[in-house]
């Protein structure tokens, strides 16, 4: 069939038009020259209540607080998208140019990474007064070239309506989740904390953790993981749907509420923030196991590149006040990044149950293999 | 009509089972968008309730968000110009592939294909320092250029199947009655080809319009694509947002499947496609 | 064959602009990729150790495989099921047609994330279709999320515009008048289809064949969001071994030895519709 020929050329007027259209008003994007205020992008790593509590609390408070800056948040979610961050930075020092992002707030592992190409600026009491108030066992962590703001415990989540005796104890919970196969999970961790804190602490039943929290790295030690492998692959048949580790903390919250599942690693403050938001049922209990289960610190680094370096110390040092870890305790229900001796006692007195001990988290490398070999080993055919 | 008349030679049976099978592919189709619509207006939905608690609070916490419109506006704008842009450059290549002769067609013609099997994980260091040289880090350009790549392949090979779909017979009655070939292009070949050209350039926005990974190198922090923002709210916030982004999501989308639908009458897609 | 040069250099002319975009942006790039894989190794060990290591270690072997077999059966899945669609749209003139024409293309417009989303809500247990028959009584469910059959479903819901497309479009250029003859010699429905429709469709064919296979190969998102945890298909295990196993090396070797298994299906197609073009010639 032969189209018109008025048919076709306004077809083709059309799509031109609206091309055209679509690029000029493209070319005009509204606000982005601003002279006065400095923008600081802040590249953030984490799930969303950690968007909000940064898009929210921490960037307005300081906005005000330092009218001279604006802060623009990225988010990154699970950290997705952070080997391109790291990929670009490193390309932006090797090109000797400068690069976006000016706070970034990741795993350790790229921190760790980065360290040989000199893409972080080395964090003291000089750059950052407020320094001097976290431990400086957490700055030794990363060789001080990244600093701890907030910090978060993993937890047992369970819903009551089914459990009547919740697990106390790491055995406790091996024992239940054997006794009640399908009911139980953990995320993948490759995906999320949660999952991990199950998996370290498998880890941990068998193996000292100090040999691997420190900065040394020998593949041979990892012959000590093997118990624990063989503990968590003969707990598979005992997972929801026959061994099913769902994508991220956020699926097994999602789990856990459409009672799927009882029983699930959480973290602390995504719990808190969904049983305040109706999305658990309200017979679901936090608790932590003794042993407890992996707590850490987020940390944020400065690349060297940045374009606004002293914007960026500003906010560091911003951020380790009473005020901005005031915010943090309370907006995510999470330990503040500083020693706790110098938050307000109103805040000290109110969360004294919440700052328990968590167990610490292994280095980056190991971290990584032991991600590799859960894989390996326990996910796959062994 | 003696195709028809072949099909309904089985006509009872047919009628039977197609009425089964049209039921099974609806249902198939739109089930999970029903229950994603469902999901959009749900306060909460918990197990075993079959309907969720009408609620429209998730519709002001996603439109309050800045970075939605902000994302929408950039997916909107950045999708027509790159599929604009690859249809400008990849039509007359397709039109040269089939019907020009010219040394190493057909290996071209193979690298096309080839070059976008290769993962784009291996390429986005390369691509990224690439771009710092030029200076098309997160620029508009940039980021159009990130969608042109996975243009590429529905723009070359579409068309130049639908080309070579063209009697030639045409083309050259054309020719001697005294058309030049350009004349020839755009008043004979041209609108035959037409459906096949809308069809290509639809599947090549949609692949623009899709593009996550390299985007978000690319296009952070001022030119985000709505694919990069979406990822992050599907994954990480409450199924209400999701559901709710989704739908927001599908209308401009809906909006071109409403005009274009006459181009894509399997009627339309005739017109010589004969390989 | 009139090809003189005059047409040789007007072809290479319009075919340059998309083949620098093409060079620059994704040949070069690409085999800078493969360069690393044969050269970031230790000192003394053999050109192709990485490709070895890989190959070597049983959980990537079985990604590989997974992989393949994940992607055999969504294409196959999404071609018996297109087809018969195609055939239905082409050949019969009732009002269904025009709805039927609408509903399959509505996957297209729907971005892939949103498809995996979905897709999970609507098939998990306890989710859309679970509740609906734990209320009428059946309190079981089959496992359909988070598996090969997840990505499976999940995959032939995107895929079926697309092959509907194209292998409708081959449909179209089938004369009326070859099915009537064959009807006329006595050949019944199917037989026709055997002898006449799936010979003269074949390009089409081939084609949605080709194209569908290295797209579900390579993807990502969906079987990110709706697949397992072991074996996973080989998009997802490399984005582990760059983002989470830090093993950029292994990663990008991965990324060469898929390629090279999509090149080959590729390079079927190609012979495939060379073989034809120099027969029509």
């Amino acid at each position: 069939m032969i189209m018109k020929h008025a048919t076709r050329a306004r077809a083709v007027a059309l799509i031109v038009g609206i091309a055209v259209l679509a690029f000029l008003v493209g070319v005009n994007p509204g606000g982005a020259g601003a002279q006065a205020p400095v923008t600081l992008n802040v590249y953030i790593s984490g799930d969303t209540n950690i968007f909000d509590l940064w898009q929210k609390m921490l960037l307005p408070a300081f906005q005000k607080r330092y009218p001279q800056y604006k802060a623009n948040m990225v988010p990154l979610l699970h950290g997705e998208g952070s080997q391109g961050v790291f990929d670009k930075i490193l390309a932006a020092k090797q090109s000797g140019r400068q690069t976006d992002v000016d706070l970034w707030e990741t795993q350790p592992s790229f921190v760790t990474q980065g360290i040989p190409d000199a893409l972080w600026v080395k964090l003291g009491p000089n750059l950052i007064p407020n320094l001097s108030h976290v431990l400086q066992q957490k700055l030794d962590a990363t060789q001080s070239y990244s600093m701890p703001y907030r910090g978060s415990s993993v937890v047992i989540a369970y819903n009551s309506a089914f459990v009547k005796t919740p697990p106390k104890t790491f055995d406790d919970l091996v024992a239940w989740i054997k006794a009640n196969p399908g009911k139980f999970t953990y995320c993948d961790p490759n995906t999320g904390g949660s999952g991990q804190a199950f998996m370290v602490a498998a880890v941990y039943k068998y193996a000292s953790n100090a040999q691997f929290i420190g900065s040394s790295y020998d593949p041979k030690a990892e012959s000590s993981w093997d118990a624990a492998w063989q503990l968590l692959k003969s707990l598979e048949p005992a997972m929801y749907n026959g061994g099913a580790h769902p994508n991220g903390n956020v699926a097994v919250l999602q789990l856990l509420a459409q009672q799927n599942i009882y029983i699930a690693p959480v973290w602390s403050d995504m719990g808190t923030d969904y049983l305040s938001r109706g999305l658990l049922p309200k017979t679901v209990k936090l608790e932590q196991l003794s042993p407890p289960l992996f707590g850490g610190d987020s940390t944020v680094t400065a690349p060297a590149s940045s374009a606004h370096l002293e914007g960026t110390f500003l906010l560091l040092n911003w951020l380790l006040t009473p005020d901005a870890q005031t915010l943090v305790v309370n907006g995510v229900s999470g330990y503040p990044g500083v020693d706790w001796q110098y938050m307000p006692a109103s805040v000290r007195s109110k969360f004294a149950d919440v700052a328990k001990p968590y167990a610490p988290l292994p280095n980056s490398q190991y971290f990584a293999d032991m991600l590799r070999l859960w894989h390996e080993r326990v996910a796959g055919g062994g | 009509m003696s195709g028809s008349q072949w099909f309904q030679a089985v006509r009872v049976l047919r009628k039977t089972i197609g009425l089964g099978a049209l039921l099974a592919l609806a249902a198939f189709i739109l089930g999970p968008l029903l229950s994603l619509l469902m999901w959009a207006v749900a306060g909460t939905w918990l197990f075993p309730a079959l309907i969720p608690e009408f609620s429209l609070k998730w519709w002001f916490y996603v439109l309050g968000q800045e970075d939605v419109v902000k994302s929408i506006r950039m997916s909107v704008e950045s999708a027509p110009v790159a599929t604009a842009l690859s249809a400008l450059i990849c039509i007359p290549a397709a039109y040269a592939f089939a019907r020009l002769e010219f040394p190493g067609r057909r290996v071209v013609l193979l690298s096309f294909l080839s070059a976008n099997a290769f993962p784009k994980i291996g390429l986005y260091v390369s691509i990224a320092t690439l771009f710092y040289r030029l200076n098309l880090m997160d620029t508009f350009a940039g980021v159009v250029m990130i969608q042109l790549i996975n243009t590429l392949l529905f723009m070359i090979w579409i068309p130049t199947g639908t080309f070579r779909g063209i009697n030639r017979n045409l083309e050259e009655a054309a020719r001697d009655a005294g058309a030049g070939p350009l004349r020839t292009f755009f008043q004979i070949t041209l609108p035959i080809a037409l459906p096949g050209l809308i069809v290509a350039a639809l599947f090549a926005f949609i692949a623009a319009f899709d593009e996550a990974q390299g985007s978000l190198i690319v296009g952070t922090p001022n030119h985000i694509t709505m694919p990069v923002l979406m990822y992050g709210l599907v994954l990480g916030y409450p199924q209400p947002v999701g559901a709710v982004f989704s739908v927001l999501l599908a209308l401009p989308s809906l909006v071109l499947l409403l005009l274009m639908q006459r181009y894509l009458r399997a009627g339309y897609l005739a017109a010589g496609y004969n390989l | 064959m009139r090809a003189g040069w005059k047409q040789g250099a007007l072809g290479l002319a319009l075919v340059l602009p998309p083949l620098c975009v093409l060079l620059f942006l994704v040949v070069i790039p690409a085999i800078t990729a493969v360069v690393t894989t044969l050269t970031a190794r230790a000192a003394g060990t053999s050109l192709f150790s990485n490709y070895a290591e890989v190959l070597g270690t049983r959980g990537l072997r079985a990604d590989i495989t997974y992989t393949v077999v994940v992607t055999l059966v969504a294409v196959s899945v999404t071609f018996l099921l297109s087809y018969p669609l195609a055939l239905y749209l082409r050949f019969t003139r009732s009002r269904a047609v025009g709805f039927l024409g609408v509903l399959f293309m509505v996957p297209l417009f729907v971005p892939v994330v949103i498809t995996s989303y979905a897709m999970i809500n609507f098939l998990v247990n306890h989710g859309f279709v679970s509740t609906i028959l734990y209320r009428l009584g059946i309190q079981t469910f089959p496992r359909l999320m988070y598996n090969a059959t997840g990505i499976v479903l999940t995959q032939v819901w995107a895929s079926i515009p697309f092959a509907v497309l194209i292998l409708g479009s081959g449909l179209q250029a089938i004369d009326d008048a070859l099915i009537d003859s064959a009807r006329d010699v006595g050949a019944g429905a199917l037989r026709t289809f055997f002898a006449v429709i799936l010979p003269l469709n074949m390009t089409s064919t081939m084609i949605t064949l080709t194209l569908l296979f290295i797209g579900i190969f390579g993807s990502f998102t969906i079987p990110f969001l709706v697949g397992g945890n072991a074996p996973q298909m080989l998009g997802v295990t490399m984005t582990a071994y760059l983002t989470q196993y830090l093993r950029r090396t292994e990663s990008v070797t991965m990324a060469v030895i898929a390629f090279l298994i999509a090149a080959i299906v590729g390079a079927v197609y190609i012979a495939s519709v060379s073989r034809r073009e120099r027969g029509t010639r």
